[in-house]
């Protein structure tokens, strides 16, 4: 699993990183702040779900690799 | 106006103002049955619609096609338009460019980006201990007060305030007026002239709260007032409605109250739930398709205006299971209680807190607390002008 955020869109509403505080965490600013591109398999559903929560759709997940 | 395949026309409805926090109106069930989205006769004498399926909602609050503009606010009750409040040709220019509710794109993100420092959830954690103070004092209050008492009046009303201040950087020795400006209704140009006068005072004493940072940032006078104006009425009432529900729907389901005893692990779902389950917005502020959208099977026309029912997409069956049932253990994360998309509460982190220590605190302080009367257990006026439940008075006695 890969995951990328979109920085520049991100508005902090901070579901990542309450749903999966291993993988994300928000900044200083607010802005989301990735942990960890390449989460391990126990982190990989709550991975999905911060993705699927997101209210500004910038975290994507790719399944492919 | 829409049409059957017969031709005839379909009238479009009206907000159904037969439900209660804890019982939506089963109109919006009947709507949600019948399809995503349905005609929406406003009150301001418009016609548009109104979703009410989970899945369509979210599509709609997270498509950039969909503008904030026109500012329209189902369940204004004046119709023709209100009549609009005084406001001074200062505040009047502000708030055309200022207003974040009903700004889009970079105009909105260029705001949203100067609060977001303060609202996220390290932020939030780093404020948990105060907020857990102003809580505890409350609690203290209430005890003071005595049974029976008021969860609102003496509880929750007053945290939400205290927090909102405490959140923004509003000076203490400014609460009371605060409380008399916010709490109450007030003419919005008097609370323009206190957002005014408390930023003028903070430009020379500046800490580490939102106010601050509105001064701090590239915004220009006008903004930063209006702006702040925004921030003092946004969220409080919502915080204190939601602290007053949520224990409200507890004590009418002892199962659940006696389960989140048992196992306080069990409160950060239980906040979710009580979002999910206790909804406040019958709609949201109406979106207007900037262009032909289509999302699904449903087609909105350029100019049309579109609302969203976060109260009827969290009782979504499709979405949640049995959900009109209060369960405290369902995952009831992707509610829509805080809104969703750019324009999703900016203050949810905070809030989650709120409640959890409100709710938390309250049932450790008093292990017999019983429901008298709640007035919201009938159906209450909207709080104007948006189209959301009100909270009214929940007694509770205690011995």
């Amino acid at each position: 699993m890969r995951v990328n955020v979109d920085t520049a869109a991100c508005i902090g509403a901070g579901q990542c990183a309450l749903v999966a505080p291993d993988v994300f965490d928000q900044d200083d600013d607010g802005i989301v702040m990735l942990l960890n591109a390449a989460p391990s398999e126990p982190e990989h559903a709550a991975t999905r779900r911060a993705a699927a929560l997101c209210p500004a759709r910038v975290i994507v997940v790719d399944e492919s690799e | 106006m829409t049409t059957t395949p017969t031709g005839c026309p379909v009238h479009p409805r009206v907000l159904p103002t037969d439900g209660t926090p804890l019982e939506p109106s089963p109109v919006l069930g009947e709507w949600r049955e019948e399809g995503p989205a349905t005609p929406l006769h406003y009150t301001d004498g418009h016609d548009g619609w109104i979703v009410t399926r989970h899945e369509l909602a979210r599509r709609v609050l997270e498509d950039p096609r969909f503008s904030q503009q026109p500012q329209r606010i189902p369940g204004e009750t004046i119709p023709g338009g209100p009549e609009l409040p005084y406001l001074d040709d200062e505040a009047l220019a502000s708030k055309r460019v200022a207003n974040l509710l009903f700004l889009d794109g970079e105009a909105h993100s260029r705001v949203r980006r100067i609060l977001m420092a303060r609202f996220s959830v390290r932020a939030g954690r780093s404020q948990q201990p105060a907020i857990a103070a102003i809580v505890a004092r409350q609690v203290a209050h209430l005890l003071t007060v005595g049974s029976p008492a008021d969860l609102m009046a003496e509880f929750a009303a007053p945290i939400s305030a205290a927090v909102h201040r405490l959140i923004l950087g509003i000076p203490d020795a400014r609460a009371d007026e605060f409380a008399r400006l916010f709490l109450s209704e007030a003419p919005v140009q008097d609370r323009v002239l206190f957002a005014r006068a408390v930023i003028e005072q903070k430009r020379t004493d500046l800490d580490e709260d939102v106010l601050s940072d509105l001064i701090r940032s590239d915004l220009s006078a006008g903004e930063i007032d209006w702006v702040a104006l925004v921030l003092m009425i946004s969220g409080r009432d919502a915080a204190a409605y939601m602290m007053a529900t949520s224990l409200l729907a507890l004590l009418r389901h002892p199962d659940q109250l006696a389960a989140l005893r048992d196992d306080p692990d069990l409160m950060g779902g239980a906040v979710e739930e009580f979002m999910r389950y206790g909804t406040m917005f019958v709609a949201l502020f109406a979106r207007t398709a900037t262009e032909d959208v289509e999302l699904g099977d449903t087609r909105f026309a350029a100019g049309e205006s579109v609302s969203v029912s976060a109260v009827a997409a969290n009782r979504d069956p499709q979405r949640f299971e049995n959900p009109d049932e209060f369960d405290i253990t369902r995952d009831a994360f992707g509610h829509l209680g805080f809104g969703h998309g750019i324009h999703g509460c900016l203050g949810q982190q905070i809030a989650r807190i709120e409640i959890r220590e409100a709710v938390g605190q309250l049932l450790a302080a008093l292990p017999a607390v019983k429901l008298v009367s709640a007035e919201q257990l009938n159906p209450l006026p909207f709080a104007h002008p948006v189209a959301t439940y009100s909270a009214g008075s929940v007694i509770v006695e205690w011995s």
